[in-house]
């Protein structure tokens, strides 16, 4: 367990040059939050920029790797001079909660996951055994069960984690989904602090502290929620307030999520729409994500991983799921995970308006389902069985930042009405 | 009224975002959710990981291993032992000696320099004894 919690530790201090670098105003929930997500995201480009040079990954090589590319960053650390800070509620206690039970949830056992040892750790200990990606392996048609042009963010995590151990060991993986949903909690939480009272912010705290979580130990939504998440949070306020800051991080989260999972792609090609539609002018703004995401998918090519969604006749797979539409979208309904938090945010959405204020929001939580429903029309697996293990995942995946939004919406309306009697 | 709903739709995020499978986990003992953990462990595998963890002792990275189980079909059945071997094996090359579409594939038993062979007759390809323990043996051709 010391050696996950010292992983833990060290992505957190690593990140957070990273951050002052983005945002040297950054207040401490933000910073704290934002650093976890931005280690993470470095020991990514470390592992990743050591496989491609042919240096075997030890703690060393890896160490002297992240240090050459933290040390343009360190300056960040002198000039950092927040004097925001949040203000904090005796409710946000509440917060903590889930937090701590899914702590013993997430430790309880080794990870006991099926695509974890058929795919996310799988590859982690692979790549662990060679000292860098196993291209063979990944090529290998053999293979192909492990889904081998999915991105690396999360097996990379599993390898730091495992260098640092000494060794393989899958027992204490879990902290590291911890430290991703407390990560996501607290950026969320700073974000809500700045538009509502403290006491509504701690509330969206409290939706925040359950929906971030994943209860998929082992695959890459945990983490994959966080990059998400707070990448659609910070464009929001981008967007909102012009804040420029909040433009970096959420082009950097957001290309960090599509180094974590397909759907963080996706997310990218979502939101850039969405941004299309309600500034076109602000889109190219994104630009650092497109830029994160692209030595994976350059990668990828070069080796010509192949992404089974896309293989074979895209046209006449498509064309035969047509004609079970209707199943399809019965199942969906019925598979969504916590339907019962969507018709909260439906029943919230139509008691006050907010399609113009959170039009971003709304606009790139559908075209990113839209995404999710396409790939099923066009899924080479049994339709029912994809949608059965897969969109329980996928709806956890969009449903935080679209709660946040519906929520600071009800609170702002709330509020103002206070106000004005 | 306005303002109630307000209200009403906001605790009703708050109520509903609750997911009880994390939270109620401190009340329940760990033998108690034994079955959530093994869920993906079929009960008459359980010999099968430390076969497999003895398999890893006894060969090293960069060997091919062939994996032959009692399993007919590919899900369930010969899927996990597949997985399962190529994750506690990593740094082998693990080859499957069937595909998902349910076809036989010799020629990588033919290839393997080693099978790892678990309650099934061992085939004659591979004849040299290297380990056996927990209802299997580890062949060498």
């Amino acid at each position: 367990m010391a050696a996950a919690l010292i992983t833990v530790l060290s992505l957190t201090v690593l990140g957070i040059p990273f951050v002052l670098a983005v945002d040297r105003d950054a207040p401490p929930l933000r910073l704290l939050g934002l650093a976890v997500l931005y280690g993470t995201g470095a020991i990514y480009f470390a592992l990743l920029a050591l496989s491609v040079l042919h240096v075997k990954w030890t703690l060393l090589s890896v160490t002297i790797a992240v240090l050459l590319i933290v040390s343009p960053f360190l300056r960040s650390l002198s000039t950092q001079h927040s004097a925001l800070s949040t203000r904090l509620h005796v409710v946000d206690i509440l917060a903590l909660i889930t937090p701590i039970a899914f702590s013993i949830y997430a430790t309880m056992v080794a990870i006991w996951q099926w695509d974890f040892w058929a795919i996310w750790g799988l590859k982690a200990r692979v790549f662990l055994e060679r000292g860098g990606i196993d291209w063979r392996f990944l090529e290998s048609r053999w293979n192909l069960f492990t889904h081998p042009d999915y991105p690396l963010l999360v097996p990379f995590a599993y390898d730091f984690a495992a260098l640092v151990n000494g060794g393989w060991s899958d027992r204490w993986l879990g902290v590291l989904f911890v430290a991703w949903a407390v990560a996501f909690l607290l950026v969320a939480r700073e974000l809500a602090g700045r538009e509502v009272s403290p006491l509504a912010a701690a509330l969206v705290g409290v939706v925040m502290s359950s929906a971030g979580i994943s209860i998929f130990v082992g695959l890459a939504e945990g983490a994959l929620i966080a990059y998400l998440g707070a990448g659609v949070l910070f464009v929001r306020r981008a967007l909102l307030f012009d804040d420029a800051a909040a433009w970096r991080h959420g082009a950097i989260l957001l290309g960090l999520a599509a180094c974590t999972k397909n759907e963080g792609v996706a997310m990218i090609a979502s939101v850039a729409i969405a941004i299309s539609i309600v500034d076109a002018r602000r889109v190219v703004r994104l630009w650092p994500a497109a830029a994160i995401a692209l030595p994976w998918l350059v990668l990828r090519a070069l080796h010509r991983l192949p992404s089974d969604v896309v293989s074979g006749s895209l046209v006449e797979r498509v064309a035969a799921h047509a004609s079970e539409a209707g199943t399809i979208f019965k199942l969906l309904v019925r598979s969504s995970y916590q339907p019962w938090l969507w018709a909260a945010m439906l029943f919230g959405f139509l008691v006050v308006p907010m399609a113009s204020r959170e039009r971003f929001v709304l606009l790139a939580t559908l075209f990113q389902l839209l995404v999710y429903i396409a790939v099923y029309f066009a899924t080479p697996h049994d339709v029912a069985w994809h949608i059965r293990t897969s969109w329980t995942r996928l709806t956890l995946q969009v449903a935080p930042p679209l709660a946040f939004a519906v929520m600071i919406e009800l609170a702002r309306h709330a509020e103002a009405r206070s106000e004005q009697q | 009224m306005r303002r109630a709903l307000t209200l009403a739709a906001f605790l009703a995020i708050v109520a509903a975002s609750i997911k009880p499978m994390p939270l109620f986990v401190p009340f329940y003992g760990r033998a108690r959710l034994e079955p959530l953990f093994k869920r993906y462990d079929p009960p008459q595998w359980r010999e099968y990981l430390p076969f497999l963890d003895g398999v890893r002792a006894h060969t090293r990275g960069g060997e091919t291993v062939a994996v032959l189980v009692p399993t007919p079909r590919w899900d369930p059945g010969y899927a996990y032992a597949y997985y399962r071997a190529s994750y506690v094996l990593a740094g082998r090359e693990v080859l499957p000696l069937m595909d998902p579409e349910g076809r036989a594939h010799l020629e990588n038993l033919l290839g393997a320099e080693l099978v790892a062979v678990w309650n099934a007759p061992p085939p004659r390809t591979h004849q040299k004894l290297v380990w056996s323990g927990h209802g299997g043996v580890l062949l060498r051709r």
